[in-house]
């Protein structure tokens, strides 16, 4: 029965890691009808930002202090690419969109190289979240519970932020209509800009929350561009809600795949992906593209 | 006749240039074609800087045969098709004397092709698919790392020490492609060669480069094994580590992994005292001058300690530099046919290249981690029990 118990949470576990990291990804396609490859570039950052500010030895406040200060560095950045090269693609099409995403991804998986190098780095769990729980006769580690609660908050916070501020309706309009919007009087420049800036934020928060539970390396970028993309697909692109239910979606098929067939584990991910998007092409709370 | 003369010097440049041993010929190139970036890019540039340092070596001793060495590289991405087009760019456009190749065995089957096709020397100082030394094997092709079959033997040997003659329940994690899945046959095939009576209790086969391993770990501990092989390697086995220690992995079951300077020099205060510990070529528990001449050499250029890989790689070119003096010429053909069945002096001590298949008859090392960093190396290292497995004791006979 534990086994049952902490296999569930380290599902939740994944899939809260997940869930932080698709948020922004759908926020931003919600909002300015991008696939942002370099999200996955944000998230590495955030990781990156987190092993350099704490060390590998170190830990304590300093990793408090990166989880605050990383994000917003790489929140800093996300703005800086939205206004200087993003605002000039929204009128292009879909692939050209893309093509320039996935420029500035390569750009900055070399930029991360020449950074922090090709070695592989780790961050230790911080004091006070270190060791594990006993639950129901198994071990969890406490700082996995922290992540699921992050997650649970930051998908609260995202929910207040939509349904409760001007800032959210705004948004929410700039997803049905920008034009209307814009004939409205918002400034939708400036609200597209704060739409990927909090997107570039969520990755990095993700990657900085990461760093503790793996190996921070070349090619994270990749690897959470693909499984954010997937989880975003599925809960429907635009839905952070649809993000939320995706990832936990993702990591239980992976968990099931784990349990009753181990060496297909790797396909049930894309078999979750086929099976949702042949029953809604537009993911489970998505809408058709306008 | 201007032309006539101007054909007879560019004639005579051209004889010099190739002449062996004469001062004013042109540089000698070598090629490597690996892994340089992406998660697994750290085990690609350890080898290059060790094939730097050895190339660096021979240059200020006057270089191989007069001419000096230059090194060419490229990046294959771990992807074969890439990897294809690299070696390919580095034999046509930069003429290589000699290859060295990828992290990847897929790659390196693809490149092993190529060598044989334009006949260039490869030597796979990463890559270490028994396949590449079988299957694919051609004449231009040289295996530097224990193989496949030798690494999980050694292992097995170790591992039977420590389980004794008890039966075991034992769990297997290793990720999903041939290099994972042969290690994981061949280690449980040696460990009832080596007398241990087991259960296999699970077995888990995560995707290559995975970020979470916890539902796996979470699925192996349900089984109650004792020991668990783990087939992960670099950032993958960092990963599992960091997320088997939250999950009780390493107080429930002894694990075994290939726990090399890098992976343990990541995991820090993380590194996991009491494991398993494989390692193809570790530096700290060799005393003999030439290694230690060349850990010196190494932590003076890159400000680190040489991983396995820093060492194969060094050792590789001192072989193929060794072959090329012997036979006083860089072709191909010639310089394989010495190194076939010869023994070689490296860092490594003398190392023979078997006729048959061309592996390099070289040990494997297993240890136990140790519970607090070696303060000579300012990281976690191995505890003193280590076991030298001999290639007598773990190579496969030629067939």
């Amino acid at each position: 029965m534990s086994h049952y118990l902490i296999t569930f949470l380290s599902a939740l576990t994944d899939a809260s890691s997940l869930f932080v990291a698709a948020a922004g990804l759908t926020l931003v396609f919600g909002a300015l009808r991008i696939i942002n490859i370099a999200h996955g570039s944000f998230y590495a950052f955030g990781a990156f930002g987190v092993t350099t500010l704490v060390g590998a030895t170190a830990g304590g406040g300093r990793f408090w202090l990166a989880l605050l200060v990383v994000p917003l560095a790489v929140a800093a950045l996300g703005s800086a690419v939205e206004v200087t090269v993003l605002r000039r693609v929204y009128p292009r099409d879909h692939l050209a969109q893309l093509v320039v995403t996935y420029a500035l991804f390569l750009i900055f998986g070399d930029v991360a190289l020449r950074l922090w190098g090709s070695q592989e780095r780790s961050v230790p769990v911080p004091p006070g979240l270190s060791g594990s729980v006993t639950l129901s006769g198994g071990e969890f580690p406490v700082y996995d519970l922290f992540v699921i609660g992050a997650a649970v908050a930051v998908g609260l916070g995202l929910w207040a932020l939509l349904q409760r501020t001007p800032f959210g309706w705004r948004i929410r309009a700039a997803v049905e209509d920008p034009e209307l919007l814009a004939s409205a009087g918002s400034n939708v420049p400036l609200l597209f800009t704060a739409v990927f800036t909090l997107g570039a934020l969520l990755a990095g928060l993700a990657g900085a929350l990461a760093a503790p539970l793996e190996s921070v390396s070349p090619g994270l970028d990749a690897s959470i561009i693909i499984a954010a993309f997937i989880v975003s697909v599925i809960g429907g692109l635009g839905s952070v809600a649809g993000a939320a239910i995706g990832a936990v979606i993702i990591a239980l098929f992976n968990t099931a795949g784990v349990l009753w067939a181990p060496s297909w584990e790797p396909a049930f991910i894309y078999l979750a992906m086929i099976m949702v998007l042949a029953l809604r092409p537009w993911g489970l709370l998505g809408t058709a593209e306008r | 006749m201007p032309a006539v003369m101007a054909c007879a010097t560019l004639l005579a440049a051209g004889c010099a240039s190739s002449s062996p041993g004469s001062p004013t010929s042109s540089p000698v190139t070598i090629g490597v074609a690996t892994t340089l970036s992406g998660a697994f890019g750290a085990y690609g540039v350890a080898g290059l800087d060790g094939i730097k340092l050895a190339v660096q070596d021979i240059d200020s001793h006057g270089g191989l045969l007069g001419r000096q060495v230059n090194v060419a590289s490229g990046d294959d991405q771990v992807d074969p098709a890439t990897g294809e087009t690299v070696t390919r760019n580095l034999i046509l456009h930069d003429h290589v004397a000699a290859l060295f190749g990828s992290v990847s065995s897929a790659v390196g089957a693809a490149q092993e092709q190529l060598a044989g096709q334009y006949k260039v020397p490869i030597f796979f100082h990463l890559a270490n698919d028994v396949g590449l030394t079988t299957t694919t094997f051609n004449q231009y092709a040289f295996e530097f790392s224990p193989n496949t079959d030798m690494e999980p033997a050694a292992a097995a040997l170790y591992f039977a020490k420590v389980i004794g003659h008890k039966s075991a329940r034992i769990a297997t994690i290793t990720p999903d492609y041939s290099f994972g899945l042969d290690t994981v046959s061949a280690f449980l095939a040696d460990l009832k060669k080596d007398g241990v009576t087991y259960t296999v209790t699970d077995k888990q086969t995560p995707a290559l480069g995975a970020s979470s391993f916890t539902s796996q770990i979470a699925a192996l501990l349900a089984t109650n094994p004792q020991y668990v092989f783990a087939g992960q390697y670099g950032s993958d086995l960092v990963t599992l580590t960091k997320q088997g220690l939250g999950l009780g992995l390493f107080s429930k079951t002894v694990v075994g992994g290939m726990y090399d300077i890098q992976v343990l020099a990541a995991l820090g205060a993380q590194a996991p005292a009491g494991a398993i510990a494989w390692d193809r070529d570790p530096f700290w528990t060799q005393d003999s001058g030439v290694m230690q001449n060349f850990v010196s050499s190494y932590k003076a250029a890159y400000h680190t300690y040489p991983s396995e890989f820093a060492v194969i790689g060094y050792s590789a070119v001192q072989a193929w530099a060794w072959a090329v003096k012997q036979a006083g010429t860089f072709d191909a053909g010639q310089v394989s046919a010495k190194l076939g069945g010869a023994t070689v002096p490296t860092i490594r001590g003398n190392v023979t290249i078997r006729a048959c298949d061309h592996q390099a008859e070289v040990p494997e090392w297993v240890g136990t981690i140790a519970s607090a960093p070696d303060p000579k190396y300012g990281t976690t290292l191995w505890g003193p029990d280590v076991l030298t497995a001999q290639p007598a004791q773990i190579i496969e006979p030629c067939s």
